[in-house]
């Protein structure tokens, strides 16, 4: 197997790495931690392998990743050859992809953490959270506008990068905290363009996109004939 | 009365999305073929919120069973009773909803009247405020953001309802449009300028709408602390 | 009559499971709009108060239950917790916004498998719920639904292929619900899954899963993980309902013949008077 990830279901940093694996076509393996109820990943004798006591962690042979920005660049230049998802030639589109790793970090520390309280009842400050996660959406709602002003989909351009799948979870599983994507028409529209890509895969929270797998048949069809007679 | 709830970029075909109202929750979505709808946003079978269903050619479904609903809002095909047909008493109610100069407009009773603007118009974008109408308006201010020949702007009103201003230039022709929806304590901007301007003028109006949206939220946040200290 | 609040008090509730806090720890929560304390003895035994008022505990089902009554109903039996050679697991505590009754339902149905379970649970064109029973047991007074089947991808953790899944459901008081299901290595015996519904009040709810077993390959977390992915794809549609409170009158809410247990179970609240947080026609 080419990794092994130590995963938890319900964490948006997990998901990353999964969501990207499914994107490039890889197979690793999986192991389950228990982080809740059980806090296995702050356990002795998990600390005693992984003193970060964090989740995800990816295992490549003797090479032990704790942050899902390394992860994610490790895997682009280890199985995307085609350098599509972090264009390492391209000085500027590096430095974007590399300035919103940075960021996905700031939506774990806010919406991820919001989320952790109003799911999982953690004990956090959940008005710095809160408003943390408002500041976090604001920014990154202004780029997405400026990016489709320029006629880009995408966090860094033209093409998805790992910025994006960095900054997809925990923005996408914001409303698991209370807070709605009403008032983030730019944000709305980029989740959008992250689930229509090819082999994507959900996590509780994020649904599969139903108007994508079609169905058997099209139950509108008749108001449709009417409405092109009409038209 | 009618109220721009959004831009018609923002809402593609095959997309739902929901705008809230004064005390209506509603539903809004564009079929394959364009065909616009708006509705109480409510599944009548177990009270799903529609804005989180998924559009399937001409019919919305609800996320919750799969139940679509035809764009008169009739219950058309029910997924756990496939050879049913629904009887017509399924129905959503519906609002009239119009799109015009690239906004869409919503009214819960009677027909949508569009307020009339020129056809030359393109999209800025929509933000929200985490504050009353009023506020946005008194923190607009013209000093950071200029013409497209460099010309001073000034703030013009249009109409108060539906709440509408634009940016003139000194020759007395409308550059920018202002569309204002006040819906609890939050009111959002819909922009549109017109097609003079570059792609790089439509950044500088999205950035200059996030200053006076911390302009506009500072100052009311300072108002709610004095009143504090009073009492 | 009394109160849908004075009768929602004189049952049993889950607040924490064993094990849950450790020896000399407390913690604050809320039960039916009532603040109370746990707090764990130098044993580990576990006593909650409300205020100064020292309330009853119990252990079952690896959990600790509680009840606002000096003298609470019995609790329900699941006779398959004496069965030993089954695995328990208790999944921890999910928060949801929503009515404590609106979560037990959501778990009774099964039409909603393709679209909020999708690939594991239920999956398109496989959507028709075909015909089952329901009934009211009256000798312990609860909702019984049987012969449910319906196509599962993934039934559960250990399943491989997609299959007919059977199902028998039990609501045995107003805010739980037990189901058993097909077990893939076992064919001859089934799968209990419950929900344990701990009512913070009537429009938010602490939910506590639990499962007994016939899984002798996966891990712990393995399992957990797969009842938490279940229930988490779950809240994000509970959260969405509205109301939040769960409407009794059935020209409220149209079910269909695929509902008959939500049916069942909505009559059988208004019935004994079970309507903390639920919404009734006078009010």
């Amino acid at each position: 197997m080419s990794f092994t990830l130590y995963d938890y279901v319900l964490s948006g940093n997990c998901y990353k790495i999964r969501l990207f694996a499914a994107l490039l076509g890889i197979d690793y393996d999986s192991v389950a931690v228990d982080f809740h109820p059980g806090r296995e990943h702050k356990s002795d004798e998990f600390l005693r392998r992984f003193p970060a006591g964090t989740l995800p962690i990816l295992v490549a042979d003797n090479l032990v990743i704790t942050e899902t920005p390394a992860m994610l660049a490790w895997m682009a230049a280890k199985f995307d050859a085609s350098a599509k998802w972090m264009p390492w030639n391209e000085p500027t589109a590096v430095a974007t992809t590399m300035q919103w790793l940075g960021f996905s970090s700031r939506l774990t520390s806010t919406v991820g953490e919001a989320r952790l309280h109003s799911m999982l009842n953690r004990d956090i400050d959940v008005d710095k959270a809160m408003s943390g996660a408002v500041r976090a959406l604001r920014e990154l709602e202004a780029h997405l506008t400026e990016q489709s002003i320029r006629g880009h989909t995408w966090i860094a351009g033209d093409a998805p990068t790992i910025a994006d799948i960095a900054c997809f979870p925990y923005t996408a599983l914001s409303p698991d905290a209370g807070i709605e994507h009403d008032t983030y028409p730019a944000i709305r529209n980029w989740l959008y363009a992250v689930r229509s890509l090819d082999q994507f895969i959900t996590m509780p929270g994020i649904h599969a996109l139903h108007e994508l797998r079609g169905g058997e048949t099209d139950h509108g069809q008749k108001t449709s004939a009417e409405s092109r007679a009409d038209a | 009365m009618t109220e721009p709830i959004g831009l018609s970029i923002n809402l593609p075909v095959n997309r739902v999305m929901r705008a809230l109202m004064h005390e209506h929750d509603v539903a809004i979505w564009r079929s394959a073929s364009g065909r616009l709808s708006a509705w109480n946003n409510r599944c009548p079978h177990r009270g799903m919120r529609l804005s989180h269903g998924f559009v399937r050619g001409e019919a919305l479904a609800c996320l919750y069973h799969g139940w679509h609903y035809d764009a008169e809002g009739k219950c058309r095909y029910i997924p756990a009773h496939p050879e049913l047909t629904p009887p017509d008493t399924i129905e959503v109610k519906s609002y009239s909803i119009e799109e015009s100069s690239g906004i869409l407009w919503l009214t819960t009773s009677g027909k949508a009247e569009p307020l009339a603007l020129p056809d030359n118009l393109q999209p800025v974008r929509s933000i929200t405020f985490d504050c009353h109408a009023d506020a946005v308006v008194k923190s607009m201010s013209v000093s950071t953001l200029a013409g497209t020949d460099g010309d001073p702007l000034r703030i013009v009103p249009i109409s108060q309802k539906p709440h509408a201003l634009s940016l003139e230039t000194a020759n007395g022709e409308a550059s920018v449009f202002i569309l204002l929806q006040q819906c609890a304590g939050q009111t959002a901007a819909h922009i549109l300028a017109d097609n003079n301007w570059s792609a790089d003028g439509l950044v500088e109006i999205s950035r200059w709408s996030e200053e006076t949206r911390r302009i506009a939220e500072k100052a009311v946040g300072e108002l709610a602390a004095a009143e504090q200290g009073v009492e | 009559m009394m109160s849908g609040l004075e009768r929602a008090k004189q049952d049993w509730y889950p607040v924490e499971m064993v094990g849950g806090l450790a020896s000399g720890e407390t913690r604050d929560t809320r039960l039916l709009g009532i603040d109370i304390t746990l707090s764990a003895d130098d044993d580990g035994k576990v006593s909650v108060t409300a205020g100064d008022t020292p309330w009853p505990t119990m252990v079952a089902y690896d959990h600790i239950w509680t009840s606002p009554s000096s003298d609470p109903r019995p609790l329900f039996e699941i006779p398959e917790a004496e069965e030993k050679d089954r695995r328990f697991v208790p999944c921890g505590v999910v928060r949801v916004k929503c009515s404590p009754l609106r979560a037990v339902e959501n778990f009774l149905d099964i039409a909603h498998f393709p679209f909020v379970h999708t690939d594991i649970l239920g999956a398109e064109p496989h959507t028709e719920v075909e015909p089952y029973d329901v009934n009211i047991d009256e000798s312990k007074d609860e909702v019984i639904a049987t012969k449910v089947k319906f196509f599962q991808p993934q039934a559960a953790k250990s399943a491989g292929d997609g299959i007919i899944t059977d199902y028998v459901y039990r609501v045995p008081a107003p805010m739980v619900s037990i189901l058993y299901k097909t077990c893939p290595p076992k064919p001859d015996a089934q799968d209990v899954i419950a929900l344990f519904v701990q009512p913070l009040d009537e429009e938010t709810c602490d939910v506590w899963p639990w499962m007994a077993l016939y899984d002798y390959e996966s891990t712990m977390a393995d399992m957990i993980h797969f009842q938490q992915m279940i229930f988490l794809q779950d809240r994000s549609i509970l959260e969405n309902q509205m109301p939040r409170r769960l409407p009794l009158d059935p020209r409220k809410e149209i079910p269909t013949r695929a509902d008959m247990t939500s049916i069942a179970y909505r009559r059988w609240l208004k019935r004994n008077g079970a309507v903390y947080g639920a919404l009734t026609e006078v009010r």
